[in-house]
């Protein structure tokens, strides 16, 4: 009896140690098959060009260089200290925080006006609302500037037209340094908060009735509804609206690049568009340079996103 | 994980160190080609309207050459740059490309582009201009194959209107925009481009006042001259008589509407003038040549050159075609094919060319017309001229600082060569 048990323990902690350690294994290298498509993809298109770029952001490397990209001489940080002095790179600078800072909350808060307006209120032509909104999202940016720039004349566009009937007269949009990113903040906007909207749509119908049934029982009007109950339990939506646009929004490009050009003075000149222009100039190691610090600050704040933002019981 | 980023970083600072410049610039020498018989593929790239039309085109030299097919991949004019850049970078270069003048330095620096075999190519055929545009370092790289230039449109009705000849100098420059305002109700008197290219404005007015942009291998934009010119171009905007509060993009409808009442562009724009105005607008413009300054009347230079790839498996028949292209022969049927005004002198003489007054306005331009440099850096350096040129046309920067400034801007990138 006892050496029965003694044995078939014996066989047991055997065959633990013989049969399934090979079959852990294979599953192992099984899992690093199955992941190996991503995993190589992530590589090559990836972490390699985003590492290639930080190794040429402190060389000297420019186009001229193509054909022998390490024939070139290491800088150190000569162009992350040209960064900090050059005009152009810090107005870019500004204008992209201008961006985000006022683009950002402009287009979570209409996203969610129009979602919680569309969720609760306006019965029948939910439909038709929420294409109209959406149809900004997927339509091309040159079809939207050509619209806008009509709206946006200052001769015979329909907005100075508008003005002028009650005694305003407007100034010209976009050839005006004060106005012109103002402008496309509302562009942007409008293009981009029917997407929010979707995300929060869906979001809302998430939401227990029972949490509004038992804030009606507390006596709770529709603003502390809203406050106490919907933004709450908004927060996982938020979070991916708020970082996924603020990182849209970093990026900041076409709009200055199909309306303005950057102008006038740069007063529309985003990060992006700065570095682009740098990368079309041959410029590849500065413009690498300028690339990582954007990258950097767009990780930082993804980051810092996360950490205030997550849901409070994880 | 830490340790997998410092092995990275260790690993980076080796290949880093392995690196550096050896120095030696190119030393490209023109090699003879041989002109017997062509044979096999080759593939071209060219770019916008000429890309698209060069396809048809070609066939003409492939009946004249048996045994010899012509591929032409047409792509758009803003991506064609960074494609022959990438090419250059993959060794994956076509036989002959179309390029931008003003990129020429920058491809002859990588060393990528084949010298003009000096016993095909006759370079006293072309516009010395145009010539310089495929100079590098002394060596030629590649033909001119068109070219353009610019001139003096205005709209010959608001002219009559104002009782005014188009100006011949500078000075009547200035009175024939106040009257063209005052009396022929063009509120924008005459457009001149202050944003994105208007660099092009600007060079013109430098050399008509006597000055360059460069000397010995230096930028030289701190001159009497640049400042010359710019309180020239400035003036319009302090007389109120050139637009600077109108859209990207307001121009050439304002021409058509008669807001504006002249402008300065190249030969591309009388078949963008004859197509958008409507039927009848061509009687109501018309060029003239570039009122002159107090150094004459010179004009900028530009178009389009053809260069061949080192890395062509088909030297021979590359170089023939390019050779075919420059013939004065067929650039004038080019020129019936696309408008391009012709590289080559002697294809003015062609009827075809001569029917239109307008185009003869070019090609007497030509003559004297200039380039910038072909220094690598010329992007770069023309964003900084055109950012200051706003300034002024804003009336946000005198004259002589914006000098000033293009100069310790454009030392701060240099020539690149």
């Amino acid at each position: 009896m006892s050496t029965a048990a003694a044995t078939r323990r014996g066989l047991d902690r055997a065959s633990r140690r013989a049969g399934p350690a090979p079959r852990r294994a294979r599953g192992r290298f099984m899992a690093w098959v199955f992941a190996a498509p991503f995993l190589i993809l992530f590589l090559v298109m990836y972490a390699g060009p985003l590492l290639a770029g930080l190794g040429m952001s402190f060389t000297d490397l420019r186009s001229t260089d193509v054909r022998h990209p390490l024939n070139v001489n290491g800088v150190g940080l000569a162009n992350y200290q040209r960064l900090m002095h050059d005009d152009a790179m810090r107005k870019a600078a500004w204008n992209t925080f201008f961006f985000v800072a006022t683009g950002v909350p402009l287009t979570i808060v209409f996203g969610l006006a129009a979602a919680v307006a569309l969720h609760s209120g306006i019965g029948r032509a939910k439909t038709f609302f929420r294409t109209g909104y959406f149809l900004p999202q997927v339509t091309s940016i040159i079809g939207i500037a050509v619209a806008w720039r009509f709206l946006l004349d200052p001769q015979s566009g329909l907005l100075n037209e508008a003005l002028g009937a009650i005694g305003v007269h407007g100034p010209a949009w976009l050839a005006d340094e004060r106005t012109a990113l103002p402008s496309l903040v509302a562009m942007a906007t409008w293009r981009g908060f029917g997407f929010d909207m979707v995300i929060f749509l869906a979001a809302l119908q998430g939401v227990p009735r029972e949490l509004y049934e038992a804030a009606d029982v507390d006596g709770a009007g529709t603003w502390a509804k809203f406050r106490r109950v919907t933004l709450p339990m908004l927060r996982p939506a938020l979070l991916f609206t708020v970082v996924y646009s603020t990182i849209g929004y970093m990026q900041f490009l076409e709009e200055p690049f199909v309306m303005t050009k950057g102008g006038p003075l740069d007063s529309t000149l985003s990060a992006s568009y700065a570095i682009y222009f740098q990368f079309g100039a041959g410029n590849y190691g500065y413009a690498g340079a300028a690339a990582s610090v954007l990258f950097t600050v767009i990780v930082a704040l993804s980051f810092v996103q996360f950490r205030v933002l997550r849901p409070k019981h994880l | 994980m830490r340790k997998q980023v410092t092995a990275g970083l260790l690993a980076a600072a080796v290949v880093l160190s392995g690196c550096g410049r050896s120095g030696t610039a190119t030393d490209d020498k023109a090699k003879n080609v041989d002109t017997g018989k062509a044979s096999g593929t080759i593939t071209v790239w060219a770019q916008g309207s000429e890309g698209e039309q060069l396809g048809a085109f070609a066939k003409q030299f492939e009946a004249a050459n048996p045994g010899v097919t012509v591929n032409v991949t047409p792509m758009g004019m803003d991506v064609a740059h960074d494609k022959i850049i990438s090419a250059i970078a993959g060794g994956a270069t076509p036989d002959v490309s179309m390029i931008g003048t003003t990129w020429m330095g920058e491809l002859a620096k990588t060393g990528a582009v084949d010298p003009t075999p000096g016993n095909l190519i006759d370079k006293s055929r072309f516009f010395p201009g145009s010539w310089d545009t495929v100079t590098f370092d002394g060596v030629a790289y590649g033909v001119p194959w068109y070219v353009e230039t610019r001139a003096f449109y205005y709209r010959t009705d608001l002219a009559a209107k104002a009782g005014v000849k188009p100006p011949a100098t500078w000075q009547e420059t200035q009175s024939f925009a106040k009257a063209v305002k005052d009396k022929a109700g063009a509120s924008q008197g005459v457009y001149q481009n202050y944003t994105v290219g208007s660099w092009q404005e600007l060079l013109p007015l430098v050399w008509q006042s006597g000055g360059d942009i460069v000397r010995d291998g230096k930028w030289t934009f701190d001159t009497p001259q640049m400042t010359q010119a710019l309180t020239q171009f400035q003036s319009f905007y302090k007389a109120g008589t050139a637009p600077n509060k109108v859209d990207e993009g307001a121009f050439p409808q304002n021409f058509i509407k008669g807001q504006a009442a002249a402008f300065y562009s190249g030969p591309w724009m009388i078949y963008a003038l004859d197509k958008d105005g409507g039927a009848g607008f061509a009687d109501k413009y018309d060029v003239a040549p570039y009122p002159k300054g107090s150094a004459g009347g010179t004009s900028l230079m530009g178009g389009g050159d053809l260069v061949v790839f080192k890395k062509t498996k088909n030297r021979a028949a590359a170089w023939k075609f390019v050779q075919w292209l420059s013939d004065p022969a067929t650039q004038a049927k080019w020129f019936q094919t696309v408008k391009d005004l012709p590289a080559v002198q002697s294809a003015f003489g062609d009827p075809a060319l001569k029917a239109d007054k307008r185009v003869a306005v070019f090609g007497e331009t030509l003559k004297t017309a200039k380039t910038p440099p072909p220094y690598p850096t010329w992007d770069q350096v023309a964003h900084v001229l055109e950012t200051e040129i706003q300034k002024v046309a804003l009336l946000k920067e005198s004259p002589a600082d914006a000098a000033k400034t293009m100069q310790t801007k454009a030392d701060g990138i240099g020539t690149g060569a």
